[in-house]
């Protein structure tokens, strides 16, 4: 099959032929539909975070189930699917204490280190990728790193689900359990910001006010949901919501992956607010936090892919989506195929774009 | 009457003759019987955080009411009665939810700047500390600062109740709200790390590690509820609480004010764990957290005077006491006269106390 494949920091994604094995036990083997190009593959593409090579990238899919392991009683071939980097072990504290995105168990998930690998190449290991791989014409993954949805929902849709529209949405219901009536911000209107501006919404809150340095996506961000819109280009975003709050938001939302963002965002919280980092902050950079402001009971704390509970979670964010409350339509900006991923890359660089899916056939 | 007034950093207090107001409309006039030396007031002596000078320092005090004010209702002389720092107006957004500690309208419960102040020298005022100023034979407050209890309780382990042990029992109960079967570190154990481990006890936490860089301090921990300690003097905190985990705790708590300790307490987490700081931070000095920790969903936040609701935990506190639950009685290590204050302060610094209260007759 076709692959994307990774060989290193600062290079390019190249289209290789890559083998995929037969699915084991709870293994699974699915056709991918389409592909989001989200911007944590390209944390590993700059050098920001390690990831080993060479290895498939691609964390944002969905597709229809072909081939099922002996073991598998959860899908068969024809079911419709999202896959989630979340893939779960089921049994461990954290899965069992309602956190299974914090699986302390996936080795369980895996294959071990001295069977044949999931991916191959002339018969050398390729890295699977997050446990997923998506930038391939087939996954082969774990039968808990899947969520079967309904066969009417667009797998091109779907696809961003599985990864910034449930750690967007995620981060606003599940992270800080957004209040009705709250005031929120949200630095960085890209994909999984506007995910978050979405679920302030379906959560109730009153006031979602959207930073950006790019008016294109301050736009999007206010048809999307957001009452206001910052410029951060032209000034403090912190004095201006302060100004637009008087005082502070009781939420805010980082979802770029920037230490000054991630400060900013704390100090825009007004006493007792919740800051809550959703962005990947590269690898040896320190978010300061000012002691004394400790004082006021504010709060910063981390995300990880929306604190999903995903085989709950996505299903009702489609509900959300044929409903009209979650607008998933307008967040893909450009399709295309598997060959465009590193034009994709440039395009959200460049913040021309919310995402890119990348369309199999 | 006598006080020991602060006349700035770095200076021992003196203990002088001020003159105390009648108390207007919603005012309350108390007798002081017992008033805590409590470490915040150590960081205004040592310049770590400013007030103006002249003041009367103290903020953990109970008394006796000797008058009220026209317009209260809530007390009568006779009373005994419980200071609180957190005195609250009763109806800003704060108070109405919840938060009275974090009242956004302090100002309703003070006097106004061309008022007479409540409490002056010669016809000067003189600045009260914490809208208590607790190291005085009398204290006018604003009845919103007092809670009533029982008269069966002893007035200077009830004075403890007026921070130390509020702070600490409340950064479990309220702020972080721990739950039963978690595991707990609390770095530091003077008094308010003391009432935090209490707290951890109450709830039911099943491991709790008492951190402190001085044996007879972490002796009183393990007397008072602590399963497990950490000698911070001759290992590294996080190491050890790692491995006697298996991976880090639920909880943990910095009970000192110390940036390191601070930082220390949040990398002692496991995934999805909670960092509270109790402590006050010096004033410029910043918590730093790397950026990627936050991808594991733990959370660093701040308490202030334990989230606290006192009219509603302090009695609450008081039949932890008297169950036997809360032991109060060990934590006072001296009790002394106002003199002996600056010796208070100097014995707290050098690890001798959990606390001194001064007792007046």
């Amino acid at each position: 099959m076709k692959a994307a494949v990774f060989h290193g920091p600062g290079q390019p994604l190249t289209i290789e032929q890559v083998e995929i094995d037969e699915p084991q036990a709870r293994e699974v083997v699915v056709r991918t539909v389409a592909s989001g190009v989200c911007h944590s593959d390209l944390h590993f593409v700059d050098g920001l975070y390690m990831w080993p090579t060479p290895a498939i990238l691609g964390h944002e899919a969905a597709g229809v189930v072909e081939k099922v392991g002996s073991q598998v009683s959860y899908l068969k071939p024809g079911d419709h699917v999202i896959a989630c980097l979340s893939v779960f072990c089921g049994y461990c504290e954290e899965c069992m204490s309602g956190h299974p995105n914090l699986c302390s168990n996936k080795a369980a998930t895996q294959r071990a280190a001295g069977d044949k690998p999931r991916l191959s190449q002339k018969g050398q290991m390729v890295y699977q990728f997050a446990d997923l791989s998506g930038y391939a014409e087939r996954m082969l993954l774990h039968e808990n790193a899947l969520v079967k949805i309904s066969p009417d929902v667009p797998l091109d849709r779907a696809a961003l689900i599985g990864c910034g529209v449930m750690t967007g949405v995620g981060a606003a219901l599940h992270t800080a359990k957004v209040a009705p009536g709250s005031t929120v911000a949200v630095f960085g209107a890209g994909g999984v910001g506007l995910a978050i501006i979405q679920g302030a919404r379906i959560a109730g809150a009153r006031m979602i006010i959207a930073v950006d340095k790019f008016p294109a996506k301050l736009e999007l961000a206010k048809k999307l949901g957001a009452t206001h819109a910052v410029d951060a280009s032209k000034g403090d975003p912190v004095e201006e919501i302060r100004k637009l709050t008087g005082g502070g938001v009781d939420y805010s939302f980082e979802a770029i992956g920037l230490k000054v963002a991630a400060e900013q965002a704390y100090q825009s919280i007004a006493a007792g607010g919740i800051a809550t980092i959703v962005g990947m902050i590269p690898l040896g950079q320190k978010v300061e936090v000012a002691g004394y402001s400790l004082l006021s009971e504010k709060r910063i704390q981390g995300c990880f892919m929306g604190s999903n509970r995903f085989r709950i979670d996505m299903p009702r964010i489609i509900e959300f989506y044929q409903q009209g409350r979650l607008d998933l339509d307008d967040m893909i900006t450009r399709r295309g195929k598997l060959e465009d991923v590193n034009e994709a890359f440039r395009a959200m660089k460049a913040g021309e774009v919310a995402r890119t899916v990348l369309m199999f056939d | 009457m006598k006080a020991a007034v602060f006349h700035g950093p770095k200076l021992p207090l003196t203990i002088e003759d001020v003159e105390l107001d009648k108390p207007q409309d919603r005012e309350v006039l108390v007798k002081t019987v017992a008033s805590g030396v409590c470490h915040s007031d150590l960081h205004f002596v040592d310049g770590l955080y400013p007030f103006p000078a002249p003041a009367v320092l103290g903020h953990e005090a109970a008394g006796i009411i000797e008058e009220v004010g026209k317009q209260v209702s809530y007390v009568k002389p006779g009373d005994h009665v419980i200071c609180c720092l957190s005195v609250f107006c009763g109806y800003c957004e704060r108070c109405m939810s919840g938060h009275p500690n974090r009242c956004s309208n302090k100002a309703a419960t003070q006097r106004s700047p061309q008022d007479k102040p409540r409490i002056s020298q010669k016809g000067k005022a003189v600045n009260q500390f914490a809208d208590l100023s607790g190291y005085a034979e009398k204290m006018l407050l604003h009845e919103n600062a007092v809670v009533k209890i029982r008269d069966d309780v002893p007035l200077d382990r009830a004075a403890l109740i007026g921070c130390g042990v509020t702070t600490g029992v409340g950064a479990v109960l309220n702020t972080a709200k721990i739950e039963p079967g978690s595991t707990v570190a609390v770095f530091g154990a003077g008094g308010v790390g003391l009432a935090a481990i209490h707290g951890a006890r109450i709830a039911g936490a099943r491991k709790i590690i008492a951190v402190d860089m001085f044996e007879g301090k972490l002796a009183m921990a393990r007397r008072l509820g602590a399963t497990d300690t950490v000698d911070a003097s001759s290992s590294d905190p996080v190491g050890e609480i790692t491995q006697m985990t298996g991976g880090g705790v639920d909880y943990s708590f910095e009970a000192i004010g110390l940036k390191k300790v601070a930082e220390q307490a949040f990398n002692a987490l496991k995934p999805g764990g909670t960092a509270t700081v109790i402590g006050m931070i010096p004033v410029g000095e910043k918590v730093e957290i790397d950026g990627y920790m936050f991808l594991t969903e733990r959370k660093l936040q701040g308490s202030n005077m334990g989230s606290n609701r006192f009219r509603i935990d302090m009695p609450r506190y008081i039949d932890f006491y008297l169950q036997g639950r809360l032991n109060l009685d060990d934590m006072i290590s001296r009790r002394g006269k106002l003199e002996d204050v600056n010796e208070a302060f100097r014995a707290m610094k050098a690890g001798e106390v959990a606390r001194t209260v001064l007792m007046f007759n």
